[in-house]
Parts: structure tokens; sequence; C-alpha cells
């Protein structure tokens, strides 16, 4: 009997001390996904990715805000938004305390103003990431940073010019 | 859930479970009071099984839920605390019902995983009600796919009051002019492409990622001598894979050096 004490007394415990004492998770867990709103240029990439649609971009009745929201309810922590974020906006932590009485505190959201069609005036992206992909563009130069201005313009403008310019081109070709 | 354009009144919806008004009292008086010793029947509502799995693991010697009393019990006659896991099928509602019914009052009832919370990956599937809530009322909400032993017992102590929740509901707005600046300016782009989808094919998705920046911020710390950065990075680094995908890197990118 004494013999036995001695040995679970040498062994010790397995059981971890959590949630009395605080619990270390190991680097490549997979926990709760961290939005900085700061570097968040809100160009929808995660939200495209996202399998589980538990990262949302709407856009605001009044069309002035994009707003990005995210359900942790509905994650599934796979991490592809921290994959496709351009910048480090998304960053999944260890933290696994998630568990809340209300459904609503579940829920995560920041708006972003958002750009308008320097043509047709229609919102087409959010003014921030159009301002980040100008300065990209500048950044690259050459024949990439020749077309800057249609930064400005929405998808269907940007169409119509292109066919414009293309339909302008067009005999100049047919001589040739 | 249907959530596309059918006509809303032509879609059946399952009633919601309002609770008596001495049921609710009885079970405020129920969560404030009771602090450990409770006992758990898990119900099963079309889940992958993952669910079961960590709250198996959750009893077990590591984390061990039964120092605090919390026993899984397998009859839903004894348990106090029911748990919910799956996004709730269609033919899954009446079993969960049942079980709901057979549980003494008062009972609390917790959604577990994100199928149970919301539906999680499967909450727009045409067989699914989209988690435990639009069946029955549910006061702990435990996310996680599945939600690990750790985030188990911290929303068991949720459920019974000994931890606060951390998460709250937040909306913020974003101020307009706000400039983000440019990630790895002093990379060229095209170069910065090439490494990131290098990096993916040797790595897949996610570590390909981490293992990029790594490289790419090694490279712009030293602004002296970015080459013998790399040669640094690669030589400190154990994990032989790891290593391999640096190499890999450092070799695209003598490639893409120009003698001036």
């Amino acid at each position: 009997m004494l013999k036995l004490f001695k040995e679970i007394r040498k062994t010790g415990s397995a059981t971890l001390g959590y949630p009395f004492s605080p619990i270390e998770m190991p680097s490549g867990f997979r926990g709760k996904p961290e939005h900085n709103e700061k570097l968040c240029i809100a160009c929808s990439a995660c939200a495209i990715a996202c399998p589980a649609n538990a990262i949302t971009m709407e856009l605001d009745p009044d069309q002035n805000f994009i707003t990005w929201d995210i359900s942790y309810g509905r994650c599934i922590f796979c991490g592809r938004c921290q994959e496709v974020c351009p910048l480090f906006a998304i960053e999944l932590t260890t933290d696994f305390e998630l568990a809340v009485m209300n459904k609503d505190d579940l829920r995560e959201s920041c708006s972003y103003p958002v750009a308008r069609c320097s043509k047709c005036g229609k919102p087409y992206a959010s003014a921030k990431e159009v301002d980040y992909s100008r300065r990209v563009l500048e950044s690259v130069g050459g024949p990439a940073a020749a077309d800057i201005k249609k930064v400005d313009l929405c998808l269907d403008c940007r169409r119509f010019d292109d066919a414009e310019a293309f339909a302008h081109q067009a005999p100049d070709r047919k001589e040739a | 859930m249907l959530e596309n354009d059918f006509p809303n009144a032509l879609q059946w919806h399952p009633d919601p479970i309002v609770l008596d008004a001495k049921v609710a009292e009885a079970k405020q008086k129920l969560l404030n009071s009771i602090k450990r010793s409770i006992y758990v029947f898990r119900v099963d509502c079309g889940g992958c099984n993952g669910c079961e799995i960590e709250i198996f693991s959750t009893i077990t010697a590591v984390f061990d839920a039964e120092r605090f009393g919390i026993k899984v019990v397998p009859s839903p006659r004894h348990a106090d605390l029911l748990i919910y896991t799956g996004a709730m099928t269609r033919s899954m509602r009446e079993p969960a019902l049942r079980a709901y019914n057979a549980a003494p009052d008062p009972k609390i009832v917790m959604s577990y995983g994100a199928c149970g919370c919301t539906g999680g990956i499967f909450h727009d599937n045409y067989c699914v009600w989209g988690g435990t809530d639009p069946i029955l009322p549910v006061d702990v909400y435990v996310p996680g796919c599945p939600p690990s032993p750790p985030s188990t017992i911290y929303g068991f102590a949720t459920a019974l009051g000994i931890l606060d929740q951390k998460l709250h509901a937040s909306h913020n707005v974003a101020p307009a002019d706000e400039q983000v600046p440019i990630a790895f300016p002093a990379i060229p782009y095209k170069v910065r492409v090439a490494f990131e989808r290098e990096a993916r094919r040797m790595s897949g998705y996610y570590y390909g990622k981490q293992i990029v920046d790594e490289f790419m911020l090694t490279l712009t710390k030293d602004t002296k001598d970015a080459l013998k950065a790399a040669d640094s990075l690669i030589a400190s680094e154990t994990d032989t894979r790891k290593r391999a995908v640096f190499m890999d890197l450092k070799a695209l990118l003598m490639s893409k050096v120009v003698d001036e």
C-alpha cells in the first residue's frame, strides 16, 4: 500500500490546472481570428475565401459604408482568411475562450467608407482599397501603371472605357 | 435554413419553445447557485462526431472535467445540462425535442461547436435548421470546429458562472482618409508574387504563407545584405522541411538577381 502511494507521488498528476491556472496553447493552435481594423483595406478577399461564410461584406442601405462582419459562431478556424489577406489584417491567435451566454456577442464588425466611381457615381469598392491599389500600381510602375486613372472607375465603366479605346484602335489595325 | 428567395410564408418554421415563467425563474436560480457537479447529456443532432471526440477528451485524465463533478450521463433523465452538437438536421429535430422534454426542469442547454451555434459550414444546407437555437432556448454557446477541451471547460465554467465571458459584440467605424502602408515595399511586387507562389507550391496554403512571410520579413529586416540574412535564416532553422522551403526560396531569389 505504502509502495503504491510512493509510486503515485513519484508519478505526479497529468491533469492540467485549467481553468484555475492559465493554459498555454501550442504555437500552431488555430484559435480566434483577430481582425486588425487599421491594417484592413476591406478588399473582401477573406469574405470570398471563407468557406463557412463566417466573414461577410455588405454594403449599407444608404451606400456610404461597406461593413466587414465576422460571426465567431460560424467560423471553422481554417485560416483561409489569414492565407488570402494581402496585408496582415487578420491573423489566427491562440485565444480559445470564446464561449458566450448571448449569441449577439459572437459578432464583430467594422464599417469602411466606400469609393464612388468618378464617371457614374456608383459605389464600387472601399476607399481604402482603391487608395492602396493606386499606391501599389505606382510602386510597380511600367505598363501596369499606365492606366492608373482607371482605378477610379467602377467595373462597368472600365469595361466601357476599354471597349471604347479598342474601337478607336480597330481602324488603325485594319489598315496595318 | 432556406435563405434564398423562396417565399417565407410558404416555408414551415419550427415553433420556438417558450419557457414557463416558473421554470425560467427556477433556471435562473439554478444558474446562480450551481457552481459545480452537473450531469451532462449530449445529443448529436447531425454532427460529424468531431465534437463528441472533444467532449470525451474533456473527461479524460489530462483535462478531467470530473474533478468539477461534471459527468457525462447516458440518459437525459439524469441530466442538468444538455449539449447539442451538430447543425440540427430536419430528421433530428424530433429526437432533439424528445431529449429536451425528457430532461427534468430546470435544465441548461448548451450549443456546442460551430454547427450547434449557427449551423457552421452547413448553415445554408437545405436539410438543416441551422443550429440549436431555432428549435430550443439556448443558454450558452461554445464556438469552435470542434471546440478544444480547454474551450469546452471554459464553456462549462461560463455556463456555471465561474468565469466571465470574454467576447462582446462590437461595431466600429473606420475613419475616412486612413492609409495602410504597403506590405514589403522593399521587395519588387513581381518578385513577391513569385515568392508567394513558390512557397505555396512547396508547403500548401496557410503554412506556405507563414513561411514566405517569415522569409520576406528576414530579407527586408537586413537592409545591407539580404542574401546573408537569408543564409543565416536557413542556417538557424532546425526544421528540415521548413529549411528546404527556405533554400528553395533563396534559389528563386538568386535566379531573380541581376548584376549591374
